[in-house]
């Protein structure tokens, strides 16, 4: 159901990444602050050039947004602010007889960029980097216990919903949806809820023996790669000098 | 925030529970083009975050509660699920908003909370619309009365009806499934053993 990002485990045989988490997430923050700034013809440049780049580092993201779906809604998002951008500008450009604002012309285009830009972004952030190394980036940001909270709810995801599937049939092959469907559904969902929080019990129960205490527990690893600093400060360096400059 | 070891596993359920809402009924949502999914959505991911306060009385538990389903929808098979992480994280801090205000959960703030989340699936198209994709708000703006047109019937003229419409639909379902989330919380309360919901600490 959740998607496999890379391993966070590193070993002898698997030397130190380029890229770790803290540069996968610079990228990611690059990238937003690239296409949400700056506007018109500029706006234009910058995403071009932001989407080149993230072309070329998360190549298996621009196949997902390949798919008809994605290129149905861009096509969708091009000709809305075309044709009914809010743009003053009297239409200065006749194409195959229709008359168009240039105005509106270069919104729609940065429109669209800026659609594929953070859409390629996100997809790229969530397949690059691990489920726990967001767990970690989020705890060292001040939530702490979020890594293990995270780490517990994957781990539930799958035996949540088969417990739910089973309640379901349950359910449904005792007619429970037929005479009384609301009582049904009701029992459904109380005992969904009650199957979880007794799962919790003994989760709590395993961490407790392991003499797990939040407050005393290691963050979540993150992995470091050796040109994530450089790629920090360099990223942000490029979105000051391209967007304000 | 600091929580107990039991307090981040019963949240880590609640937000398992939401997420698995998300991805799976979500998915099932959006193929059968189930009109209003997003309220709908919001609507069920508050209860069980409503629910979650009462077995977690602490500030902050909900917002925790909507980060873990938050994340867990971020790493669900399928691309681009940014416009959903908004609004998961929108409907959470708005329900932690209401949910702190109020000292001890009761049955009033639950119905608050959650039409307030509800209430925010109408809102977010203009904030995440115009931020994140650039469209603008004239568009969003006629969609939402392209949206009231086809679901009520009511004339595309009168703008101001199908607003207040709408906002009434979304204050009455979120209204509707904060009763149920209270109601549904007290069963549980019982049937668990535990007590009745606590002063917020």
């Amino acid at each position: 159901m959740l998607k496999h990002a890379q391993p966070i485990t590193m070993s002898v045989n698997s030397p130190r990444p380029l890229v770790g988490s803290l540069g996968h997430f610079s990228i990611f923050l690059w990238a937003l602050v690239m296409v949400l700034i700056p506007t018109y013809t500029k706006g234009i440049i910058l995403a071009l050039f932001t989407l080149g780049v993230l072309i070329l580092l998360y190549p298996a993201a621009v196949k997902r947004l390949a798919r008809p779906r994605w290129l149905v809604i861009f096509g969708v998002l091009f000709l809305v602010n075309l044709f009914f951008g809010v743009s003053d500008q009297a239409p200065d450009l006749t194409i195959l007889g229709l008359s168009f604002s240039s105005l509106n012309i270069l919104n729609s285009i940065q429109m669209t960029l800026r659609a594929a830009v953070i859409l390629l972004a996100a997809d790229g952030l969530s397949s690059s980097v691990n489920i726990v190394e967001v767990a970690g980036l989020l705890e060292r940001s001040g939530l702490r216990g979020l890594g293990f909270s995270i780490g517990v709810a994957t781990n539930l995801l799958p035996d949540l919903r088969q417990s739910g599937m089973n309640a379901w049939h349950s359910l449904r092959m005792r007619g429970g949806f037929r005479a009384q469907w609301w009582r049904g559904l009701q029992l459904l969902v109380v005992t969904v809820f009650s199957n979880a929080l007794r799962h919790a019990e003994q989760i709590v129960l395993a961490a407790e023996v392991r003499a797990f205490r939040p407050e005393l527990s290691r963050k979540s690893p993150l992995r470091i790669g050796t040109l994530d600093g450089w790629l920090a400060a360099g990223l942000t360096i490029l979105a000051v000098v391209l967007t304000l400059g | 925030m600091k929580f107990t070891t039991r307090e981040l596993v019963t949240m880590a359920v609640f937000g398992a529970l939401w997420g698995l809402v998300e991805i799976s009924l979500g998915a099932v949502f959006h193929a059968i083009d189930l009109p209003m999914t997003g309220m709908t959505l919001a609507i069920i991911g508050v209860m069980v975050a409503c629910i979650g306060r009462l077995f977690v009385s602490k500030r902050g538990s909900t917002i925790f509660i909507g980060i873990i389903a938050m994340v867990l929808k971020l790493f669900s098979i399928g691309s681009a699920v940014i416009g959903p992480m908004v609004g998961i994280l929108a409907e959470a801090l708005i329900a932690e908003l209401v949910l702190s205000a109020f000292m001890k959960p009761s049955l009033l703030v639950f119905i608050v909370a959650s039409a307030g989340a509800s209430l925010w699936t109408l809102v977010q198209p203009f904030v995440t619309g115009v931020l994140l994709f650039g469209r603008n708000l004239l568009m969003i703006w006629l969609d939402l009365l392209d949206t009231g047109t086809r679901l009520f019937g009511i004339p595309y003229q009168a703008a101001v009806w199908i607003v207040i419409v709408l906002v009434s639909v979304h204050i009455l379902a979120g209204g509707i499934g904060g009763w149920l989330a209270w109601k549904l919380g007290q069963v549980l309360k019982t049937r668990l053993g535990g007590d009745v919901p606590h002063p917020v600490r």
